[in-house]
C-alpha cells in the first residue's frame, strides 16, 4: 500500500503519527527503540476510560484480560469502521494510538452494510485495502463471512466471548451487544403494562396510538427480519399493518423516539436499549425506563463485532488489535460510554440493566439477519417503508 | 452554463471548424467525454446479474411509485425555481429595487448552503418539537403542518436550487438588447406585453439552462429527500444497496439515468426554437421599469427567501453550538481543521482537473456544429445528473474490475476523477457561454492583422473568456465541497472531509458537533460564491 497517497485522519496527533510512521517504515531511522515491543506503554487509568454521568457511578472494578497483559501494538492497521457509534469507537482507537507510539490506524467509515459490500468486491478483485472490519451489526459480518471475504480468528481472540456472539468457525467476534427494548414513560405506564411479547402490542389498549418507531434504522430492520424468521412473513406483515393502524408515529432515529418517550410525547417506543440510557444519563430525572420482551424478536440481541479481512498481510496485528477490543479496559469503555452490553464476563452492563444472561433473546442465528431483501419488500407492502 | 444554443451558435468564430486543428480539438473533446461516461457502463454489467428478474422489478408497483414521485418532485421544484429565480432576476436587473447589489448577493447565496444541511436545519426548526414550534407554543399553537413529505422536500429543494435559474436569467437579462424592448414600447405594447413578446423569448434559453441545472440537481440529490422522508430514486437506490441488493440498485440507477436523458432531451427542444434571436452586440442602453409604491415591499421577496435559506441554517447551526450534549458519556468526533483542508484540497484539484476537461469541450462546443462535438458537449451532463451514490458504485465496480491497482493505491486521483465526472459540465457550460459572447469581429480583426490562430486565442479570446473560466472553476469547487455520497465511498483510508465528518456525527444526534463543520463549510462555499458574483459583474 502506498503510504504517501494517504492522508492521516489523526492530523491532530502529529507526534504520535510521525513516531508511528518512523517506527514502521524506517523512514527516519536512528531510533534505538525501533522494533523493540517491550517498551513500557502507558495505558490510561480506568477513571479516564470510564464515562461520566449518574448511571456509571459506583461501578465495580472490571475484570478480564488487561491491556497491560497483551503485547504492544505496533505498525499500521487499515480499519473499515461501520457507523462508528458516534465516535465512541474512534475515540477508543485514538486512545490506543496514544498509548502505543508505534501504532497507527487508518480508518474509513461508512454504513456497515456499504463497507461489507465494498470489502467483498475488493477481496474478489484482489484489491483489498482493509486489515480489520469493525461492524456495528451482525448482518454485515454475516455478509462478508458468507462471501468468503474474511479469515477465521484464532481461538485466543474469540475465547473470552460466548459462542452465541461469535461467527461460524470464529469468522468474527462480538465486541459490544445491543438489545432491542421498549423504552416507556414511567409517569404513564408501569412495567406490567408492557406485554412480554411484541405480538400482543397492537391489541394492548395502553399502547394504542402512543408509540413511536424508526423504520429506516438498521436495527429496526434487523428486528423485523428476526420477526419474519420466527413467525413467518404473513404474521410479520400483519403486525406492521396493525401497529401502523394503531397510530404508531414514525421518527428518523431511535434516540429521538427515546427522547419523545422521556418528554411524555409518546408513552412507549421501539428502540435499542442504549438510547434510553443516553437520555437518562443526560437527564437523570427523566421518567423513562426500559422493558424487555421475552423469547421473541422484540428481545433480539445484536452485536457489533470485528473480523480479519481475507488476504491481509497484517494478520498478527489485526488479531492483536481485536484482542485489545476485548480487554477489561476496552469493554468498560464501551459499557460506560455508549452503554453497550459488554461481551466478556468480568465487565457489568451499566445502571440497572439486566445481564445479557438474564435477557431472553430469541433462538436465532444472527448470521441470518443479512437477508434484508424480503424484509424490505414486506415492510413496503405493509406501508412502513424502511 | 448552458447546453442549448444560447446565444445562438455563430459558427466559425474561431476559424475553420473543418480544418485539422479543429478536428483535433473535437477528438480530444470526444475522448474526454467518453472517459467521463464509460464507468457508468458498469451499471449494465451489474444489472445483468439480475437475469430474468429485470422485467418484474422494472414494473413493480414500488418501482413505478418511486418513478412517479421522482418525476413529480423534479417538475414541482423546477417550476417553482423558475418562478422565484426569474422574478428575482427581473427585480434585480431591470427594476428600481433599492439596494439591488445587496439583494443580488443575497439571492445567489443559498447556493453556498448544501441543501441537505438546509433540510436538516428546517427539520430542527419546524419539525416535531422544533425550535419554532416551541416558540409558538405559548401562543396556543400546538402544531404546525408537518414539514416532512413531498411538499416539504419540494420547498427545501426550491429555495436552494433556484439560484441556478436566477444566475443564468440574470446573465441573459444583462446582455439583453434593450433597444428591442424600447421599440416594442414605442409601438404601444404594454409593459407586460413587451416583457412577454420581446424580453421573454430572448431570455428563455437562459431560463432553460438554469432550469436544466435545477431539474438535474433535484433528480440527483440524495440528502434532502432522505431527510424530508420522501422516497425518490436516490433514496431508494441507497436503501436497496444498504440491503445488499446491488443488482436492483444498479437497475434503479439505470432507470434514473433514463429519466435524466428525457430531461436533457426536453431541455434541448426548448433551446432549439430560438435560433438567430440573440445576435446581440451587447446591452444597448438601459431599460428599466419603475416599481412605484411597491419599491420597498418588493424587497420582501429576496429578504424572505434569503432569511429562510441562509439565515435560518446559520442561526440553527449556531444554536447547536450551545446545545446540551448527546447523552453519550463521551466527547468523540471533535472537529479538526484537517477536515477543512482536506475538503479544500480535493475541491481545488477537482476544479483544476475540470477546467482541463472543460476547456477543449467548451471551446469546441461553442464553435462547431457537428453532431460529434454536440455529443461531447452533452456527455458531461450525464455525469452531472448521476447521483453521487450511483457514480460511486459504478466507479467502484469499474476500477475493481479493470484496474484494482488504481483503486488500491490512487484514492485521491480516483476521487477527483469522480468529481470531474460529476461536476465538469458546469465548467463546460460557463466556458461555452463566455466563448459565445466573444465578438467574432475582434477575432477577425486580429487575424486580418496577421496573428496566428494560437496568438489570436491568447491575445483576444482567452482574456475575454477568463470570467467564464473562473465561474466554471468556482462552480466545480463549490459543488465538490458539498458532495457527500461519492466522497464517502471513494475517499482513501483515513481521509476525512467536512461533509464526511458531518455525516458521521449526524447519526448520533450529536448536532452540536455538526455545527462547526457546517458553518465552516458554508463560509468556504460563500467565498467561492463571491468569485462567481464578482465575475458576473465584469460582464
Amino acid at each position: 500500500m502506498n503510504d504517501s497517497t494517504r492522508r492521516r485522519y489523526l492530523a491532530g496527533l502529529g507526534t504520535a503519527v510521525t513516531a508511528g510512521l518512523a517506527g514502521c517504515n524506517n523512514l527516519l531511522g536512528g531510533d534505538s527503540d525501533e522494533g523493540n515491543p517491550s517498551q513500557q506503554v502507558e495505558v490510561p487509568a480506568l477513571t479516564q476510560l470510564r464515562g461520566s454521568g449518574s448511571i456509571v457511578e459506583g461501578r465495580p472494578q472490571p475484570e478480564g484480560t488487561s491491556i497491560n497483559d497483551l503485547p504492544n501494538l505496533s505498525g499500521e492497521l487499515s480499519l473499515y469502521l461501520g457507523g462508528g457509534e458516534g465516535g465512541i469507537y474512534r475515540e477508543f482507537v485514538e486512545i490506543l494510538e496514544q498509548a502505543y507510539p508505534e501504532f497507527t490506524v487508518l480508518p474509513t467509515t461508512n454504513t456497515s452494510s456499504t463497507l461489507a459490500q465494498q470489502i467483498v468486491e475488493e477481496v474478489n478483485s484482489g484489491a483489498s485495502r482493509a486489515d480489520v472490519f469493525w461492524s456495528i451489526d451482525a448482518s454485515s459480518l454475516a455478509y462478508v463471512t458468507q462471501n468468503d471475504a474474511v479469515e477465521s480468528l484464532p481461538e485466543e481472540v474469540t475465547s473470552p466471548v460466548p459462542d452465541s456472539f461469535t461467527g461460524p468457525d470464529n469468522a468474527w467476534v462480538g465486541i459490544a451487544g445491543r438489545a432491542r427494548a421498549i423504552p416507556y414513560n414511567t409517569n404513564e405506564l408501569s412495567e406490567d403494562d408492557i406485554p412480554n411479547k411484541v405480538a400482543d402490542f397492537p391489541n394492548t389498549p395502553a399502547l394504542q396510538g402512543t408509540m413511536g418507531w424508526a423504520p429506516t434504522y438498521g436495527a429496526f430492520k434487523s428486528f423485523i427480519t428476526a420477526m419474519r424468521l420466527l413467525r413467518g412473513e404473513d404474521a410479520t406483515r400483519q403486525w406492521l399493518v396493525d401497529m401502523r393502524e394503531a397510530g404508531t408515529e414514525r421518527y428518523g432515529n431511535e434516540y429521538v423516539v427515546s427522547q419523545q418517550v422521556a418528554d411524555g410525547a409518546l408513552n412507549a417506543g421501539f428502540a435499542n436499549h442504549y438510547y434510553a440510557l443516553r437520555v437518562q444519563n443526560q437527564r437523570p430525572d427523566a421518567p423513562i425506563d426500559l422493558a424487555f420482551t421475552e423469547g421473541d424478536a422484540g428481545a433480539l440481541v445484536n452485536v457489533a463485532g470485528a473480523t480479519r479481512i481475507q488476504g491481509t498481510d497484517n494478520a498478527d496485528l489485526a488479531d492483536l488489535f481485536i484482542r485489545h477490543l476485548l480487554t477489561a479496559e476496552a469493554q468498560e469503555f464501551f459499557a460506560t460510554r455508549s452503554f453497550a452490553y459488554p461481551m466478556i464476563d468480568g465487565v457489568q452492563p451499566v445502571g440497572d440493566l439486566p445481564l445479557v444472561s438474564e435477557l431472553n433473546p430469541p433462538e436465532i442465528d444472527l448470521s441470518e439477519l443479512s437477508d434484508l431483501e424480503t424484509t424490505l419488500d414486506l415492510m413496503e407492502e405493509a406501508g412502513v417503508s424502511g | 452554463m448552458s447546453v442549448p444554443d444560447w446565444p445562438a451558435p455563430i459558427t466559425d468564430r474561431l476559424d475553420g471548424s473543418g480544418d485539422l486543428g479543429g478536428r483535433a480539438v473535437t477528438a480530444i473533446a470526444v475522448l474526454l467525454a467518453f472517459l467521463l461516461v464509460v464507468p457508468l457502463a458498469w451499471l449494465f454489467v451489474q444489472t445483468a446479474t439480475l437475469g430474468d428478474q429485470i422485467p418484474a422489478l422494472l414494473t413493480s408497483a414500488t418501482t413505478l411509485a418511486v418513478l412517479g414521485r421522482s418525476v413529480a418532485l423534479v417538475a414541482a421544484v423546477t417550476a417553482a425555481s423558475v418562478l422565484v429565480g426569474v422574478s428575482l432576476a427581473v427585480l434585480t436587473v431591470q427594476s428600481n429595487l433599492p439596494f439591488k447589489r445587496f439583494w443580488t448577493v443575497a439571492a445567489a447565496l443559498p447556493l453556498a448552503v448544501p441543501s441537505y444541511l438546509g433540510a436538516f436545519a428546517f427539520i430542527s426548526a419546524f419539525g416535531p418539537r422544533g425550535a419554532f414550534v416551541d416558540l409558538l407554543a405559548p401562543l396556543g399553537i400546538e402544531e404546525i403542518p408537518s414539514v416532512f413529505g413531498f411538499w416539504g422536500a419540494a420547498f427545501v429543494l426550491t429555495i436552494y436550487t433556484y439560484p441556478y435559474v436566477f444566475l443564468t436569467t440574470r446573465a441573459s437579462l444583462l446582455s439583453l438588447d434593450a433597444s428591442l424592448v424600447e421599440a416594442a414600447r414605442t409601438l404601444n405594447a404594454g409593459r407586460f406585453e413587451a416583457f412577454r413578446r420581446v424580453t421573454l423569448p430572448q431570455i428563455a434559453p437562459g431560463i432553460a439552462a438554469g432550469a436544466l441545472l435545477v431539474a438535474l440537481y433535484a433528480l440527483a440529490d440524495f440528502g434532502t429527500p432522505a431527510f424530508m422522508r420522501v422516497q425518490v430514486f436516490t433514496q431508494f437506490i441507497y436503501s436497496r444497496f444498504d440491503a445488499f441488493q446491488q443488482g436492483y440498485a444498479a437497475l434503479l440507477s439505470l432507470q434514473l439515468l433514463a429519466v435524466t436523458a428525457v430531461v436533457l432531451f426536453l431541455e434541448s427542444k426548448i433551446g432549439a426554437d430560438d435560433d438567430g434571436a440573440y445576435e446581440s452586440r451587447g446591452n444597448r442602453g438601459k431599460f428599466g421599469f419603475d416599481l412605484g409604491v411597491f419599491r420597498y415591499p418588493a424587497m420582501l421577496l429576496p429578504a424572505g427567501i434569503g432569511l429562510l435559506a441562509v439565515g435560518l441554517p446559520i442561526g440553527i447551526f449556531t444554536a447547536w453550538l450551545f446545545r446540551p450534549g448527546t447523552g453519550l458519556a463521551s466527547d468523540g468526533m471533535a472537529f479538526e481543521w484537517a477536515f477543512a483542508t482536506n475538503s479544500v484540497q480535493v475541491a481545488v484539484l477537482a476544479a483544476v482537473a475540470s477546467l482541463v476537461v472543460a476547456l477543449p469541450i467548451g471551446l469546441r462546443g461553442a464553435n462547431a456544429d457537428s453532431r460529434l462535438s454536440r455529443l461531447a458537449e452533452r456527455a458531461p451532463y450525464v455525469g452531472y445528473a448521476t447521483p453521487g451514490i450511483v457514480l460511486a458504485l459504478a466507479l467502484l465496480w469499474f476500477t475493481l474490475d479493470i484496474a484494482p491497482v488504481v483503486y488500491r493505491n490512487y484514492g485521491i486521483p480516483l476521487l477527483v476523477f469522480a468529481y470531474v465526472v460529476r461536476f465538469s459540465s458546469q465548467a463546460v457550460g460557463s466556458i461555452r457561454t463566455s466563448v459565445l459572447q466573444v465578438d467574432s469581429r475582434l477575432h477577425e480583426a486580429a487575424r486580418t492583422l496577421g496573428r496566428s490562430r494560437l496568438q489570436t486565442f491568447r491575445a483576444v479570446t482567452l482574456p475575454l473568456i477568463v470570467p467564464g473560466v473562473a465561474t466554471g472553476a468556482a462552480l466545480v469547487f463549490l459543488t465538490t465541497m458539498k458532495e457527500l455520497p461519492a466522497t464517502l465511498m471513494l475517499r482513501p483510508l483515513g481521509f476525512e472531509t467536512l461533509v464526511t465528518h458531518i455525516w458521521s456525527v449526524r447519526e448520533t444526534g450529536a448536532y452540536g458537533q455538526a455545527a462547526i463543520p457546517a458553518l465552516v463549510l458554508v463560509v468556504i462555499s460563500a467565498l467561492s460564491m463571491g468569485v462567481i458574483l464578482h465575475q458576473e459583474q465584469r460582464t
